[in-house]
């Protein structure tokens, strides 16, 4: 297995965004939520712009506009002011506060902050404030997602009777990923509380009327009543327990913690129902084993396509462990598993699966394009899986890539995507093997004529670089 | 239709009452009645307000200095800042030598918590040794991001002795995202370090060929740059830079060399072109090369500023050539856009810019504004020594030029120039306000509360500004445009870019999808009240 061995410092081309922008998702996700990002005014502009092209919708997202006189007397003040704004327009129920490098490096106190807010406002009965440090510097934004889950939680949770709902904590997918989760626990009986649920605030309708304030999200009552559920089920194997929303409920209330990967995939799909099953007690329902069906029937129908491919997957930790288990079942062998942070329990976990894979597998952390793109020429891989900047790869490498994560901003429909369950599995599945024969409908022709009936015929003996973007033909 | 004072009171109404205030100073509903208009601008967001405003950092790195294509722009800070600016502004590059450019590149220091706490000076150091040994680049700027600024990072001594160790010039901005109010800080910083440290460093003394010209607030956002040099080069003119869309150290070192400076976003790049002036002896001409009409002013003002009676046939002839083949296309566009109304709020001149094109289609512009400019973007030159400085203007350091020895050269007696003057926007620019019909309203810094509100009271048929804004606007049912990135469109200056906006635009009134979608106003009359024999009671 080959670890990162070129240490450099720059960073070329990044796979992965700061904190603060990880930490506006779950915000949204919640009922009456709305962010204030302590901070220069740019913080919120910049991720709202990138929200706003991913899942097409409004982002609005407030800022203390710090400037150059809060970095010397703090932004206190500022910070004060944005919350009176914010809700005097927007009237939300909970306002999620997020630090930046700016407010992280001038030390300011943001608990005491809100605290001294809600008691001057006289507001501790009608509003949340949830702060969360979130500094660019941090992390990722996975990180900065789960420490806001966390803290929601945490600030919401409150002792509770015994009830019969599960928690799912579910990590950054896809609206549509977390509506079909919701379905299949309908039609399975179950009762949950999902946090945090963006599927309604970040794939509106078309309404007539249109509302400052998205309908939907995980309602208070229901975050507060979490450490009284059966269990917690977190879709977050990479996630440090310190980040974790399930744990922090395991070791102060007691819920049982059962964490899994994102259900896609068989094998994570059956994990999931099967974890469901054994909490609740609720047979698998019928429709959902013809699903698994179908699943099972387009894996072998599409396996002798998936074989060729050679697969880069890079991303979001918690979504690359998923991708990588999909393509490992499919054949689609990852030959470059990439992430942009630190990813210390991804590569754990990713070396206990490649292991099935024939040939090594490079296992990048804190990794750039730059290094993705070489890595994946070397290994000759034919198909990238990841988010719209992958696009690089495409551009400067000739591999085409199947878009999946956060942000899709140079396509529509980043809010759309669905890959979770056995029928999003079975969409993402079509979707990679589809790249792969577009690929080679394109070149087969050629390829064949090359290689049997042009002068000097044979396996051509091309550049490195040129045999990227081939249908995978030679290497099998 | 117009709005009332009442009703602007109304939408305020909402805000805390401080705050009120402070927003009416924002908002001007025109009136010549009135005289002279004022508007506040460039003053700060207040906290918690929805804005579409960036900070200096943007206006620096990813406005000003991001389209340089043969530098590499290294973002020392976190990684947010680095990736929110790539690829996002769509300013296209090409380059004859393609090992030269680095467009597409995306280049940061990385900072981690251990940086911020020891300090990142040595980590830049050794970015700026792997970019140079990786790239090769012809030059390198290194852009600071706020918590720089804050932990105390030298990058101006970290530049200098990389540039003493590479022999490459290595140029460092200090534009962290908290000075200034807006990105206009950020364009200020990167005009005085491009007029400090680029430009007139070449040893050109004279241009080759006739009638040299700068192109200055030109950013080839969707190719508009390469439309607007084509019917230049077309007339005979040689461009020496464009500032900065497509651009390069290479050409950029040479620009003092032009014998006139053309300004198109006025507000971006002002300072160099009075900087120019100054030092070179060059004045500068605000140039409009959105619209048909804007395109046709500026290229007849450009040739009356070199006076040549040949240049004056050449810009006529290619004027109507170009008019002969578009004017068919924008006739069918017309019919389809006539009558309808538009709110236009962009940057820097876009706001303006683009208001002429939408009456040259049939759309009255209803509302407009800037994100983050200033009066004079307004309300004209005129008014700059009346404009206060607040404690957030004052921290952006002014560059003091002076007269270069060798270089300064009068292009034009002062008689000529004060003649000019009268008829040709010559070192000048007029605004905004004197181009909006009367009853029309003028928005600083418009948020989304106030967007909303104005577009329920205003009802009009277009929306032209940014992504931002763009699905708050399409789910009140109203097509958007995006003026900043052009929804993947474009070019959208000169006479071709012209027929583009006008069949975009067109594609947003004609598209069968609206006909499912109806604005709630739509469904319901907009007056009440019964009809008698006599006529409305």
């Amino acid at each position: 297995m080959n670890e990162k061995t070129d240490y450099r410092d720059v960073n070329e081309n990044p796979c992965h965004m700061c904190m603060p922008m990880g930490g506006i998702l779950p915000i949204k996700g919640i009922e009456g939520g709305m962010v204030v990002i302590h901070g220069s005014q740019g913080c919120s502009t910049y991720m709202r712009r990138y929200i706003s092209e991913h899942f097409s919708e409004p982002i609005d997202v407030g800022s203390s506009s710090l400037n150059e006189k809060g970095t010397v007397y703090g932004g206190e003040k500022n910070l004060k002011q944005a919350l009176d704004n914010i809700r005097k327009v927007y009237n939300p129920k909970l306002i999620g506060v997020l630090t930046t490098c700016l407010a992280e490096t001038i030390g300011e106190d943001i608990n005491r902050i809100a605290d001294d807010y809600l008691k001057e406002r006289n507001l501790n009965n009608d509003l949340v404030i949830i702060p969360v440090s979130t500094p660019g510097y941090g992390g990722t934004q996975a990180e900065g997602y789960f420490r806001t889950v966390r803290e929601i939680v945490a600030g919401l949770a409150q002792p509770s009777p015994k009830h019969n709902k599960l928690n799912i904590i579910v990590p950054n997918i896809s609206p549509a990923d977390i509506r079909e989760i919701k379905r299949i626990l309908a039609l399975m009986g179950v009762e949950y509380t999902l946090c945090p649920d963006f599927s309604d605030t970040l794939d509106r309708p078309y309404l007539e009327h249109y509302s400052k304030m998205a309908p939907g999200g995980t309602k208070l009552e229901d975050i507060r009543g979490m450490p009284g559920a059966v269990a917690t089920i977190e879709l977050g194997e990479t996630v440090g327990d310190e980040y974790s929303p399930g744990r922090f409920l395991a070791d102060n209330y007691g819920v049982p913690l059962y964490t899994l990967p994102i259900p896609i995939g068989v094998k994570n799909c059956d994990a999931f129902f099967n974890t469901i099953k054994k909490l609740t007690g609720k047979p698998l329902a019928e429709s959902i084993k013809a699903e698994r069906g179908r699943l099972l029937d387009a894996m072998v129908d599409s396996h002798k396509y998936n074989f060729a491919g050679r697969s880069t997957i890079f991303g979001e930790p918690e979504l690359v462990y998923a991708v990588s288990q999909l393509c490992i079942e499919n054949g689609v062998y990852p030959a470059v598993v990439a992430t942009g942070g630190a990813g210390a329990k991804l590569t754990n976990l990713l070396r206990a699966v490649v292991a099935e894979c024939p040939e090594p597998v490079a296992i990048l952390t804190e990794s750039d394009f730059c290094e993705i793109l070489e890595q994946s020429r070397l290994h000759q891989v034919n198909i990238a899986i990841g988010h719209s900047e992958g696009r690089y790869l495409t551009e400067h490498g000739n591999i085409p890539l199947v878009r999946i994560g956060f942000p899709i901003h140079d396509r529509v429909g980043g809010q759309r995507l669905l890959a979770v369950g056995y029928t999003g599995t079975t969409l993402l599945l079509d979707r990679i093997t589809n790249t792969l024969l577009e690929n080679k409908y394109r070149t087969y022709r050629t390829d064949m004529y090359d290689l049997y009936y042009k002068e000097n015929s044979g396996p051509p003996a091309a550049a490195e670089d040129e045999v990227i973007g081939d249908d995978g033909l030679y290497s099998l | 239709m117009a709005i009332t004072e009442q009703q602007l009171e109304e939408i305020l109404a909402k805000y805390p009452s401080k705050l009120q205030k402070n927003r009416k100073k924002h908002i001007v509903i025109n009136d010549s009645s009135c005289g002279a208009q004022t508007i506040e601008a460039n003053t700060r967001t207040a906290p918690g307000i929805i804005t579409n405003r960036g900070c200096a950092y943007a206006g620096c790195k990813g406005v000003v200095l991001g389209p340089l294509k043969d530098m590499v722009h290294i973002t020392h800070g976190p990684i947010g800042c680095a990736f929110y600016t790539w690829g996002a502004r769509r300013n296209k590059a090409k380059s004859d030598d393609p090992t030269q450019n680095f467009i597409n590149y995306c280049v940061s220091t990385n900072m981690q918590e251990s940086d911020i706490v020891f300090g990142g000076e040595k980590k830049l150091a050794k970015v700026i040794d792997e970019v140079v040994e990786n790239f090769h680049p012809t030059a390198i700027t290194v852009s600071a991001t706020c918590p720089v600024g804050l932990i105390g990072d030298d990058i101006n001594a970290v530049a200098k002795a990389a540039q003493e160790r590479h022999g490459i010039p290595v140029l460092a901005f200090s534009c962290e995202g908290y000075k200034g109010v807006s990105q206009s800080a950020g364009h200020h910083i990167a005009n005085n370090g491009l007029m400090d440290k680029v430009i007139g460093v070449g040893d050109l003394e004279k241009a080759s060929g006739k009638y040299p010209i700068n192109m200055l607030g030109e950013y080839n956002i969707g190719g508009d740059s390469w439309e607007i040099e084509r019917v230049l080069e077309d007339i005979g003119y040689e461009i020496i830079s464009v500032m900065t869309g497509d651009g390069s150290y290479e050409k950029l070192k040479n620009a003092h060399v032009a014998e006139l400076n053309l300004v198109q976003c006025h507000r971006s790049i002002n300072y160099i072109a009075e900087m120019l002036e100054i030092k070179y002896g060059t004045p500068w001409l605000k140039v409009n090369f959105i619209g048909v009409n804007g395109t046709i002013d500026s290229l007849r003002n450009m040739a009356q500023y070199f006076g040549d009676p040949e240049l004056v046939q050449r810009t006529e002839d290619v004027i109507a050539r170009e008019l002969a083949r578009i004017e068919p296309l924008m006739e069918q566009y017309k019919k389809i856009c006539e009558g309808k109304t538009a709110f236009c709020f962009v940057g820097g001149s876009r706001g303006h810019h683009y208001q002429g094109l939408f009456a040259e289609l049939g759309i009255d512009t209803v509302l407009a504004g800037y994100e983050f400019a200033h009066r004079d973007d307004y309300e004209g030159r005129q008014v700059i020594p009346d404009i206060k400085t607040d404690a957030d203007s004052k921290n952006i350091p002014e560059l003091h030029v002076e007269q270069d020895p060798n270089r300064f050269k009068l292009k034009l007696s002062p008689e000529k120039m004060a003649e000019l003057k009268t008829h040709i926007p010559l070192s000048y620019y007029a605004g905004m306000h004197v181009d909006m019909n009367e009853g029309t309203i003028m928005v600083d810094d418009l948020n989304h509360y106030e967007t909303e509100e104005f577009i329920k009271l205003l009802k009009p048929d277009i929306f032209a500004s940014g992504i931002k804004d763009k699905y708050v606007v399409q789910k009140m049912g109203i097509p958007a445009k995006q003026i900043h990135s052009y929804d993947y469109s474009g070019p959208y200056a000169g006479f071709n870019g012209a027929v583009n906006f006008a069949r975009d635009v067109s594609m947003g009134f004609a598209s069968p999808t609206w006909n499912f979608i109806v604005p709630p106003w739509k469904e319901e009359p907009l007056l009440t009240g019964s009809v008698n024999e006599e006529g409305v009671a």
